[in-house]
C-alpha cells in the first residue's frame, strides 16, 4: 500500500494550568499517520492519549508545534474553523456512546448530517445504509435505551462514519464494554474502517484493543516511546523513537 | 444546517420539556396579555377622545378668525388684528392642502311667529360650498340672497322645532301641544328682529335716540339636517343677506360687515391640516382646528398611555427573566449535548441559532395565546367597564405587534444563553460525568 501522509504532528505540546500549577500533558509529540492507517495510541493513564487525540480532532488548541491533517494547519484555525473542519474530514466515536437518549438508531445516525444541510430524505437513506453495514437493519427504530451496549457502539460507529469522513477518532471506544462484547466491536470497527479504506486514530490503555490496530503508538508521560507495527500475519516490526526521527 | 432542519430540532427540544415551555409560556402569556389589555385600554381611551371631537364637527376643517394672540419673549400677551376679506379668502385658496373655503358671520336674533318666540343663532354663508362643510337639509333647499320686499330667505335648525324653542314671552310656556308635538312648523309665517323690545318690551320705549328696529318677514325655505356637527344649531342665511341686515341693524347687532366673522377652510385631508394651520397661522391669523385640541389631549392622554404600558411592562419583563432563566437552565442541562453535537459538525452560528428559536418559539406560542386572552379580556372588559366610559379597544397593528414584540422580547432574553451555548466547549462531550 502507498504510505500518503495524513496526519503529520510535529512538536506539540499541551500545557494544562491548573491553579498556579503547570501540567505537561503533552511534551513534544512527533508523528506522521498515513492514509488508511489503522493506528492506536496506547499508554498508562494520565500519560496523555486523550489529550493528544483532542488535540488531533481539534476538540483542543495545542500550546506549541504543528498539527498537520490533509494538508491544513490545525493549530492555526479559530473554533468555528475547526468545526467545518471537522464536518468535512473527521467522524467520531465516543467511549460512553453519547447517542441522544430521545432520538431512535436511525434519527441518531442521521443526526450530524443535519449540520451538513443534507436534506431529510437523503440523510435516512444515508443513516439506514449505515446502520445495515453495522449490522443492524434490524433496530433502527430502537432507542438507545432499548439496546445493549455493543449494539448503541455499533450505532455510534455508524453515526462516525455516515458523513463518510477521511479520519475517524475513537477514544476508549470499548472502554464501557465487557471483553467480548469489544472484540466483537474492535472487529466490525477495523472491518469497516479497511473495507472503506478510512484512517482510524483510537486511544486505548488495553494493550489486547491495540492488537487489532496496524501501528501501535505508545506514550509516556506525554512523549511518544515507541511505534509498533503488527503486520496481523504475527511477525511484529518494532521502531525506537528518538527525538522524533524514525529508525527503521 | 437547513432552516427547517433548525425549526424542528428547536421545537422537538422544547416538547421533550414539555411542562417547563408550557411554563414559561405561560409567563409570556400573562406579560403579553398584561401589556395589550393595558395598551388597548389607553387605545380606547384615545378613540373615545377622538370621537367626542368628531361630534363637535369636522376633523379636516380650520376656523380662521381676524384675532391672533401671541406671548412675547417678556412673556407679554400681545393680541393683534387682521382683516378678513375676500381678498385674504382668495390668498387662502391658494395654500396647498386647501380644498375649499367658506367665510361665514355669525349674530344672533328673535323670531316670532304667532304668539311665540324663539331667540336664534344666525349663520351667513356661503350656499354654495355649504354642502362641502357637511351643512345639509332635511327638507326644503338652501336660502337665496334675494332681499326684495323686506323679505329674507332662512333655512331653520332642525333643533328649532324638536325640542320647543319656541315659547310664549307672555306665559312662559313651550310652543307644544298636549301629546308634545311642536304647535310652531317650518311652514309657520315667521318674523326677525333683533331689537329685543319689539318682542319683550312696549313698542316705542327703546332707549333714547334709537330708532327702534324693524320686524323682517322670513321665508323658510327649508330645515337643516341633524347632522351633529358644529352647524347644526345654526339658522341659515346667505351671508350677503345677513350683512345687509346686520348693517341695518348696528345698533343691535355689534358685527363689522367690512369683514368676515370667520373663515372656515376645508383642508383636502387629515394629514394636510397641520401645515395648512401653521401658514394661516404665520400669515397672522387666529386658528382652530380639531386636531389642534386632539393633539393637545392626546399629549395628556400619552402619559396614561405611558403608564398603562408601563404596568403591563413589568409583567413583560418578569415573562422574559423567565425565559432566560428557562434557557440557562436548559443549557445547564445540556451542556453535554451540546459539547456531542459540536463534535459532531455543528456548526456554532448553528447552536446559537437553534438556542434563539427556542426562545422565539416560546415568545411566539406566548404572545399568540397572549393575544386570545387579549380579545377575550377586552370583550369582558367592554362588557362591564361600558358604564364607567373605559373602553378596550385592539386593533389590528397592536395584536401583530404585540406578536412580534414578544417574539422580540424572547429573542432578546435568548440571546446571551444562546451565546453561552455557542461558546461551551465541545470536550464537555467527552468527559464523563
Ligand atoms: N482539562 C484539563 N485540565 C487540566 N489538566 C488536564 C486536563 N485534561 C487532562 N489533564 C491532565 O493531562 C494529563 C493527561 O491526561 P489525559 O486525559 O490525556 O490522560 P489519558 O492518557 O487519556 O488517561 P486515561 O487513560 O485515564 O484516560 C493528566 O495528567 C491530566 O490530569
Ligand atoms: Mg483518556
Amino acid at each position: 500500500m502507498e504510505q500518503v501522509p495524513l496526519i503529520e504532528v510535529r512538536n506539540v505540546t499541551k500545557v494544562y494550568h491548573v491553579g498556579s500549577v503547570d501540567v505537561h500533558a503533552l511534551r513534544g509529540i512527533n508523528l506522521t499517520i498515513n492514509r488508511g492507517d489503522i493506528c492506536c495510541i496506547i499508554g498508562r493513564s494520565g500519560s496523555g492519549k486523550s489529550t493528544l487525540l483532542n488535540v488531533l480532532a481539534g476538540l483542543e488548541h495545542v500550546t506549541s508545534g504543528e498539527i498537520v491533517i490533509a494538508g491544513k494547519r490545525l493549530d492555526k484555525m479559530t473554533q468555528s474553523e475547526l468545526i467545518v473542519f471537522r464536518q468535512k474530514h473527521v467522524g467520531f466515536i465516543f467511549q460512553s456512546f453519547n447517542l441522544m437518549p430521545y432520538y431512535t438508531a436511525l434519527e441518531n445516525v442521521a443526526f450530524p448530517l443535519s449540520f451538513r444541510g443534507v436534506p431529510a430524505r437523503k440523510r435516512n437513506a444515508l443513516a439506514r445504509e449505515a446502520l445495515k453495514t453495522m449490522g443492524l437493519a434490524t433496530h433502527m427504530k430502537h432507542k438507545p435505551s432499548q439496546m445493549s451496549g455493543g449494539q448503541q457502539q455499533r450505532v455510534g460507529i455508524a453515526r462516525a462514519l455516515v458523513t463518510d469522513p477521511e479520519i475517524v477518532f475513537a477514544d476508549e471506544p470499548t472502554g464501557n464494554l465487557d471483553s467480548n462484547t469489544s472484540d466483537d466491536v474492535m472487529n466490525s470497527i477495523c472491518d469497516v474502517m479497511r473495507a472503506q479504506n478510512k484512517t482510524l486514530v483510537m486511544v486505548t490503555h488495553d494493550p489486547h484493543m491495540a492488537e487489532f490496530a496496524d501501528k501501535v503508538i505508545q506514550i509516556l508521560d506525554g512523549k511518544v516511546v515507541s511505534i509498533e507495527y503488527n503486520d496481523h500475519s504475527d511477525s511484529k516490526k518494532k521502531t525506537d523513537v528518538k527525538q522524533g526521527v524514525e529508525t527503521a | 444546517m437547513k432552516f427547517s432542519d433548525m425549526l424542528r430540532t428547536a421545537f422537538l427540544n422544547l416538547w421533550r420539556r414539555k411542562l417547563r415551555a408550557f411554563l414559561t409560556v405561560l409567563g409570556m402569556v400573562i406579560g403579553t396579555s398584561s401589556i395589550v389589555v393595558m395598551v388597548s385600554l389607553g387605545i380606547g381611551m384615545r378613540e373615545a377622545m377622538i370621537e367626542s371631537y368628531s361630534q363637535m364637527g369636522s376633523m379636516t376643517n380650520i376656523t380662521v378668525t381676524r384675532w391672533s394672540s401671541s406671548v412675547d419673549a417678556n412673556g407679554n400677551y400681545t393680541s393683534t388684528e387682521k382683516d378678513l376679506t375676500k381678498k385674504t379668502v382668495e390668498q387662502f385658496k391658494l395654500i396647498p392642502g386647501v380644498e375649499v373655503i367658506m367665510p361665514r358671520i355669525t349674530t344672533w336674533g328673535m323670531v316670532k311667529s304667532g304668539r311665540y318666540v324663539a331667540d336664534i343663532s344666525i349663520m351667513g354663508i356661503d350656499t354654495s360650498v355649504a354642502s362641502e362643510f357637511g351643512i345639509t337639509l332635511a327638507e326644503g333647499e338652501m336660502p337665496s340672497a334675494r332681499t326684495t320686499g323686506g323679505t329674507y330667505d332662512i333655512v331653520f335648525g332642525s333643533d328649532l322645532f324638536q325640542y320647543g324653542y319656541f315659547y310664549d314671552p307672555n306665559t312662559g310656556k313651550q310652543a307644544v301641544d298636549k301629546d308634545g308635538n311642536p304647535k310652531v312648523t317650518w311652514d309657520s309665517r315667521f318674523q326677525l328682529t333683533f331689537d329685543s323690545s319689539n318682542i319683550y318690551g312696549n313698542p316705542g320705549d327703546s332707549m333714547e335716540g334709537r330708532t327702534p328696529g324693524k320686524m323682517y318677514r322670513l321665508n323658510a325655505t327649508g330645515v337643516t339636517a341633524a347632522s351633529g356637527n358644529e352647524f347644526s344649531y345654526y339658522c341659515l342665511m346667505d351671508i350677503e343677506a345677513l350683512k345687509k341686515l346686520a348693517k341695518e341693524n348696528k345698533d343691535f347687532v355689534n358685527i363689522d360687515t367690512s369683514n368676515y366673522n370667520e373663515v372656515i377652510v376645508k383642508c383636502t385631508d387629515t394629514d394636510a391640516v397641520e401645515s395648512v394651520n401653521k401658514t394661516i397661522k404665520d400669515m397672522g391669523y387666529g386658528t382652530q382646528c380639531l386636531q389642534e385640541w386632539i393633539e393637545q389631549s392626546e399629549q395628556s392622554i400619552k402619559q396614561t398611555q405611558y403608564l398603562l404600558g408601563a404596568i403591563g411592562g413589568v409583567s413583560l419583563l418578569v415573562a422574559a427573566i423567565g425565559i432566560m432563566n428557562t434557557m440557562m437552565m436548559s443549557i445547564y442541562e445540556r451542556t453535554k449535548e451540546i459539547g456531542i453535537i459540536k463534535v459532531l459538525g455543528c456548526r456554532m452560528s448553528n447552536i446559537a441559532g437553534m438556542f434563539l428559536t427556542e426562545s422565539a418559539y416560546i415568545g411566539l406560542f406566548g404572545g399568540a395565546l397572549g393575544l386570545g386572552v387579549s380579545y377575550t379580556l377586552s370583550i369582558v372588559l367592554n362588557k362591564f367597564l361600558a358604564q364607567s366610559g373605559m373602553h378596550s379597544s385592539i386593533p389590528l397593528y397592536l395584536a401583530f405587534g404585540a406578536v412580534a414584540f414578544s417574539i422580540l422580547v424572547a429573542l432578546i432574553s435568548g440571546l446571551y444563553p444562546a451565546i453561552r451555548a455557542m461558546r461551551l466547549s465541545p470536550l464537555a462531550a467527552i468527559r464523563n460525568e
